[in-house]
């Protein structure tokens, strides 16, 4: 399994994925002094330019978030079927290797390559906003749980890769992570405030179908402490089942909900590729 | 115990949504001694590929059995012993060919010492030792085929199946893929060869087994089914139904072609000359005469064309 890993990340290396690994970096460098950019141009005091600090770490983990998920969704849309019709697993099917260790190879692969890429953004957003004086741990503290978000996109990809073109599995895939992303944003006000049982359904479905909601509760629950007072706080009003369901809090199971998930489509996209036929 | 063995084996594909099942493979029933140079053959879409990917366990078969070297098909013990070139491939051509038979060896479970003495050997072999250090993607389509082959027996297997190995190749590719099916051959291997290419199939292989729409409909050695038979094509000043009628004592088919010219098909090249006089005896006028003994040609479209009629 250990040289289909090791291919894998040799074959993410090829892709390019190692320019958008430079691009994203520089992007995280510039965003960090973008604070002390207008602090130099509109003036402010220090306290300003805390809070511009804080927002630009908040923003730069949701680039991470977003950008480590394409990434594994690229890599893995495009890793069983797709290769299968390109003729790549040709000689190394019959190689004396199960299905499951290949499969579980690529799978390693690629998300050796999405941390390794999650970790060095965090570090470079790290220590950019360190030398100017204010480092933030919270960002280190919520790295696992992003890390969970390619985890969570590069194995649907992967199981829906084991039947479907690569186009098609990242189809599917971005199309199942705007449905979570849609609910979570929009419909969810929407269902809160309104108090539409029917859109609150759907979002609650959304969850359960992609746990993308339940792991930016996990991540927030680590980054949101420095948060500016008074953002992001619930609204004035509404009855106490309405805010909860507006701002659900972490609860104790989540992080196992992810893990099962996750666990579930590695084994459901395993299954079919251990009993599919392959010409 | 067979070097492949297949019962009654069969596979039907069927469409996701709906349609009619395509039956590839229909009770196939093949045995492939061990040491032997094997040909597969059959016309476009007999059922070979399927046959293959069945044996290399890539598709699983829809009823029936198949063993390869004693155990089933797919399995782990299978393909420790079993390497394999395919049709079509796309290797990883950023890797060098000499990473490249590295990581075979190594995907193989070869160790360290033993895999680096069986890269040169096979680079060596194929020829492609001195450019061991250059990348596929600067390969030609005939190297890029020859470490195919290189991969299939870098972990010196007792099977070897080549799936349409000449296919891409030039006439001095052609011979290299020979001499290795040769030195394969020595080593006491068994090698089964599919290909369109009947004349290298004859050059190389000792026994062959012909499909038809899934199923075997002629197996055995060469030399035997290629028995001292010679087909004659005869030219006369017109073809007459006395003649033919004479040169059927003789031969032991015969076949007009058109007014002038005639097929006749001989058991042995000695009874050529005895055509010859049946034919003057008869009144034919002989304009020319050309003999040549049977070839695996001539029996794989015989047989397919039988077959479809």
């Amino acid at each position: 399994m250990g040289v289909i890993v090791a291919l894998t990340l040799k074959e993410a290396m090829r892709r390019r994925a190692f320019l958008g690994t430079v691009i994203i970096l520089i992007a995280l460098y510039g965003l960090s002094f973008l604070p002390r950019a207008f602090k130099e141009a509109f003036g402010g005091n220090e306290r300003q330019f805390e809070v511009g600090v804080n927002l630009a770490v908040l923003f730069g983990v949701d680039i991470i978030k977003f950008f480590s998920a394409v990434l594994a969704i690229l890599l893995c849309a495009g890793a069983i079927t797709a290769e299968i019709e390109r003729g790549y697993l040709a000689a190394i099917l019959p190689r004396p290797l199960h299905r499951w260790e290949l499969y579980l190879g690529k799978w390693l692969g690629v998300m050796l390559f999405s941390t390794a890429n999650a970790t060095l953004w965090t570090a470079m957003l790290w220590v950019s906003v360190a030398v100017q004086g204010e480092p933030r741990m919270e960002m280190w503290y919520a790295l696992p749980y992003v890390l969970l978000y390619p985890v969570l996109y590069g194995t649907l990809a992967l199981a829906l890769s084991s039947f479907l073109g690569a186009s098609l599995a990242s189809m599917f895939t971005v199309a199942a992570g705007a449905f979570a992303y849609f609910s979570d944003h929009f419909l969810r006000p929407i269902a809160a405030l309104f108090d539409v049982k029917f859109l609150q359904q759907i979002v609650w479905l959304s969850e359960w179908t992609v746990p993308m909601a339940t792991l930016k509760r996990l991540v927030q629950a680590r980054v949101d402490t420095i948060l500016p007072p008074g953002m992001d706080d619930a609204p004035p009003f509404g009855s106490p089942e309405v805010l909860a369901f507006l701002k659900p809090t972490v609860q104790t199971l989540d992080g196992v909900y992810v893990a099962v998930y996750i666990t579930i489509a590695l084994l459901v996209g395993l299954l079919i590729f251990w009993r599919r036929d392959v010409q | 115990m067979w070097a492949i063995e297949t019962r009654n084996l069969r596979k039907v594909f069927r469409p996701l949504f709906g349609g009619k099942p395509i039956t590839a493979v229909d009770n196939l029933n093949l045995q492939v001694p061990p040491g032997t140079v094997f040909g597969f053959l059959g016309p476009n879409g007999a059922g070979k590929t399927t046959t293959i990917q069945i044996l290399i366990g890539n598709v699983y078969p829809t009823a029936g059995e198949a063993f390869v070297l004693g155990h089933p098909a797919g399995a782990i013990a299978a393909k420790r012993k079993l390497g394999f070139l395919p049709e079509k491939f796309q290797f990883h051509d950023f890797l060098t060919a000499e990473e490249f038979l590295r990581m075979h060896g190594r995907l193989a479970k070869m160790d360290g010492a033993t895999l680096q003495k069986r890269i040169d050997e096979v680079l060596e072999l194929v020829g492609l030792a001195e450019r061991r250090k250059s990348k596929i993607r600067e390969f030609s389509k005939g190297m890029q085929q020859r470490i195919g082959l290189a991969q299939a027996i870098i972990h010196d297997p007792d099977l070897v199946i080549l799936d349409e190995p000449t296919s891409a190749l030039d006439p001095l590719g052609r011979r290299r893929v020979r001499e290795v099916v040769q030195y394969l051959k020595e080593r006491g291997k068994t090698v089964f060869l599919n290909s369109h290419l009947l004349s290298e199939v004859e050059r190389s292989c000792d026994e062959v087994a012909i499909i038809n729409r899934g199923r075997v409909v002629k197996q055995g050695a060469l030399d035997e089914l290629l028995v001292n038979r010679s087909i004659v094509s005869i030219e006369l000043k017109r073809v007459e139904p006395r003649i033919l009628e004479g040169m059927s004592k003789v031969a032991r088919k015969v076949q007009p072609v058109d007014e002038r010219r005639v097929t006749a098909e001989v058991d042995e090249e000695d009874a050529v000359p005895e055509l010859v006089r049946a034919i003057v005896e008869s009144g034919g006028a002989l304009l020319g005469l050309q003999a040549h003994r049977e070839t695996l040609e001539d029996l794989f479209i015989q047989t397919v064309e039988g077959e479809a009629k």
